[in-house]
């Protein structure tokens, strides 16, 4: 029964974390229909960030929003500089390239400059975990899956309440329509991209205090939010956040009951036997194209 | 053309004598094996584990530098070369090639990791290149399957001796008697399983638990809670220091704290990352550079120091590596004047008439004739440190030792 609930808990916490990864995934979708594969490194880039400047006296409370704040404009310069060039053409594919191979610099500059070694980010609910029906988990990791639904109940209430969120909405329906109704779709895309990166900047330095900020920490991630946003259904965001908090779920009984090694080749088979079975992604809906 | 150009005579004895120059020189290098003197290695020096490259470095600079301060070794000074391989065993054979015939450096030094010594084997001993190994401390990097080892020597520890001395002390400390054991699932770890289950079975009892897990692992739980029900309160460990941390969190999650005694794949890094979770965790080792240090080696420390611009000996992140390789160098200048030439067949049998002091043991002889004394260091010199308030220490240094 402890075990149960351990792979339950700790698999909650990994879910969190692919939760609101794969919510930046979406988000950029929606406003651009390209996919960021730096992604996984923003998540990186939030938690090495954060390390440096609380190493170097800073307070993790301002060291923490200015790692975000940064790491938003990396990704408004993603967008910018390797996405809107590459994706004029309604099957343009060309930001796979550019953003695939920029994820790679970024982790290669993170290594050089920062090093390949994990180093610590005190924090005050990482240090004596919660124990019960013996099992246990730092409130840190319960961190994550409660801020991947806040950002899921944010993100609706933004999209539904303010003018800019259903501007975006506006732009994911109809990019065209939308720049005739007088809204800026490269505008609104900048933006996206840049909420996208702080929402995944969020996620690596809340995780950071557990598993040590190293510059190699993002790719894998990346590449499984990906792959989370598309079972899911890119389209929909409680489906994304859902799916997430599973497969982080899924991954942890089947490294308990089989093994960690087999942890990928079993989740992504499963992975794909969902597409074969939703080919719009579980929660996705049919995109009906006029031609 | 050319019979018109050799017929006059002032210029055939020229012709001729160049000739016989480039014939002899052709001919020459079959038989001698005369080297350069230089010390060549390929190590990790980017990537993941850049630091263990640097460390080894760090020792062999120490050592070659007091070296040629005093005047080198048979008159010359002694030059490092450095390639980097980057963990990958066929870059470790490209620059075993290159420092072998190309560079014919009289000796290389080994890195890191086991698996690139191994792949080093077939073409050192196909060129006849003495190979001198500072970690790798894979039993088969010396002690080859066919039982033929002629150019591998090693100033380092040998698994196959390092798992006795970690059951022993494991067996010290056990209360339950019932000792478990975590390895990583690579050629180390998985080469360590059946050393270690010899050392328990010849001290008269079995490991209650065996439990393995990946390189980059975040979480544990499911096999320390396998060990916990097993009944194990001591546990012997062949990882490093990444998937430590997150076997310590993982049972500090479900309270599990056994005994730890461990190979030396975790380090200095692990005190860092972990902090209060590494407290009383044992590790082999062959040499501290925190705490308390002989003359010599607080001079050694005092020359890193200034060269590397380091502050606190606690900065050397692979203590035993760096000790190792600063040992290894004396070794094989001692072997140089007992050879009395720059010739690699010379260095090799002069490796086995070596007596030295340094700063890890008294080498009385650092070889033997026999492949399992290709090992320099021996049992009797290992240590055992423990990790206090974060920084390893010897073991006798700490709250952590054994009273009787």
């Amino acid at each position: 029964m402890g075990e149960i609930l351990q792979y339950l808990l700790t698999g909650l916490s990994l879910g969190g974390i692919y939760a609101l990864v794969a919510l930046g995934f979406y988000i950029m979708w929606e406003a651009s229909k390209a996919a960021n594969f730096t992604h996984g490194d923003v998540y990186m880039f939030g938690a090495v960030l954060t390390v440096v400047l609380v190493e170097k006296g800073l307070p993790v409370l301002l060291a923490a929003p200015i790692a975000i704040a940064a790491a938003a404009v990396i990704g408004a310069l993603v967008e910018r500089l390797l996405v809107r060039p590459f994706n004029k053409e309604p099957n343009a594919i060309g930001w796979m390239l550019t953003t695939i191979a920029a994820g790679i610099m970024i982790e290669s500059m993170a290594t050089i400059t920062y090093g390949p070694l994990g180093r610590p980010l005190p924090s005050p609910l990482a240090e004596q975990p919660i124990r019960f029906g013996g099992a246990g988990i730092y409130p840190q990791e319960m961190l994550l899956p409660i801020a991947a639904v806040a950002a899921m109940f944010g993100l609706e209430a933004f999209y539904r309440r303010t003018t800019l969120g259903r501007a975006m909405r506006a732009v994911a329906f109809n990019r065209t329509t939308a720049g005739l109704m007088g809204i800026n779709p490269n505008r609104i895309a900048l933006i996206a991209f840049a909420l996208a990166a702080a929402i995944g900047a969020l996620a690596g330095i809340l995780i950071a205090p557990v598993v040590q900020a190293m510059p190699a920490m993002g790719t894998l991630i990346g590449l499984k939010a990906f792959g989370v946003a598309i079972v899911a259904g890119i389209a929909n965001a409680r489906g994304v956040v859902v799916v997430g908090i599973c497969y982080g779920v899924i991954e942890k009984f089947i490294e308990g009951y089989i093994s960690s090694g087999a942890r990928n080749a079993v989740g992504f088979t499963l992975m794909i036997l969902a597409l074969l079975l939703f080919p719009q992604g579980i929660f996705g809906r049919r995109e009906v194209v006029k031609v | 053309m050319i019979w018109n150009f050799l017929r006059s005579t002032s210029r055939a004895p020229a012709v001729l004598a160049g000739t016989a120059l480039v014939l002899s020189l052709s001919i020459a290098p079959a038989n001698a094996q005369k080297a350069e003197p230089c010390i060549a290695g390929s190590w990790e020096l980017t990537g993941a584990l850049a630091h263990t490259g640097l460390a080894i470095k760090m020792g062999i600079d120490a050592a070659v530098d007091e070296i040629n301060e005093a005047g080198g070794v048979l008159g010359q000074k002694l030059r490092v070369i450095a390639y980097d391989d980057q963990g990958e065993p066929s870059r470790a054979v490209d620059n075993a090639r290159r420092i072998g015939e190309r560079d014919n450096c009289i000796i290389m030094i080994g890195g890191y990791r086991t698996p690139n010594a191994l792949a080093i084997r077939t073409v050192l001993n196909e060129i006849g290149q003495p190979w001198m190994g500072v970690i790798s401390a894979g039993t088969r990097v010396i002690e080859w399957e066919s039982g033929k080892n002629e150019w591998m020597f090693r100033v380092s520890a040998k698994d196959r001796w390092v798992a006795p001395f970690l059951v022993d002390h494991a067996l010290q400390r056990t209360k339950a008697k019932k000792i478990g054991f975590m390895f990583e699932a690579t050629g180390w770890g998985q080469g360590a399983v059946p050393d270690v289950e010899a050392a328990a079975k010849a001290k008269g009892t079995a490991l209650v638990g065996k439990e393995t897990f990946n390189i980059a692992d975040q979480d544990m739980s499911a096999q320390l809670i396998r060990l916990r029900d097993a009944g194990a309160d001591t546990l012997i460990f062949y990882t490093v220091d990444r998937e430590t941390d997150a076997i310590l969190r993982s049972m500090d999650r479900i309270g599990y704290k056994p005994t730890i005694v461990s190979a030396w794949g975790i380090g200095v890094q692990l005190g860092k990352t972990a902090g209060p979770l590494t407290e009383g965790v044992l590790v082999h080792g062959t040499f501290a550079w925190t705490g308390q240090l002989s003359p010599r080696a607080q001079k050694v420390w005092e020359r890193i120091k200034a060269k590397e611009k380091l502050k606190d000996p606690s900065e050397l992140v692979l203590p035993s590596g760096t000790a190792n390789a600063y040992d290894a160098v004396y070794i094989i200048a001692e072997a140089l004047k007992i050879a009395g030439a720059y010739d690699k067949k010379k260095l090799r049998d002069a490796f086995y008439q070596v007596k030295y002091e340094g700063i890890i043991a008294n080498y009385d002889p650092a070889f033997e004739k026999t492949v399992e004394r290709h090992d320099a260091i021996l049992p009797a010199h290992y240590k055992l440190l423990a990790y206090h308030k974060g920084i390893l220490l010897p073991v006798a240094q700490t709250p952590h030792a054994l009273r009787f």
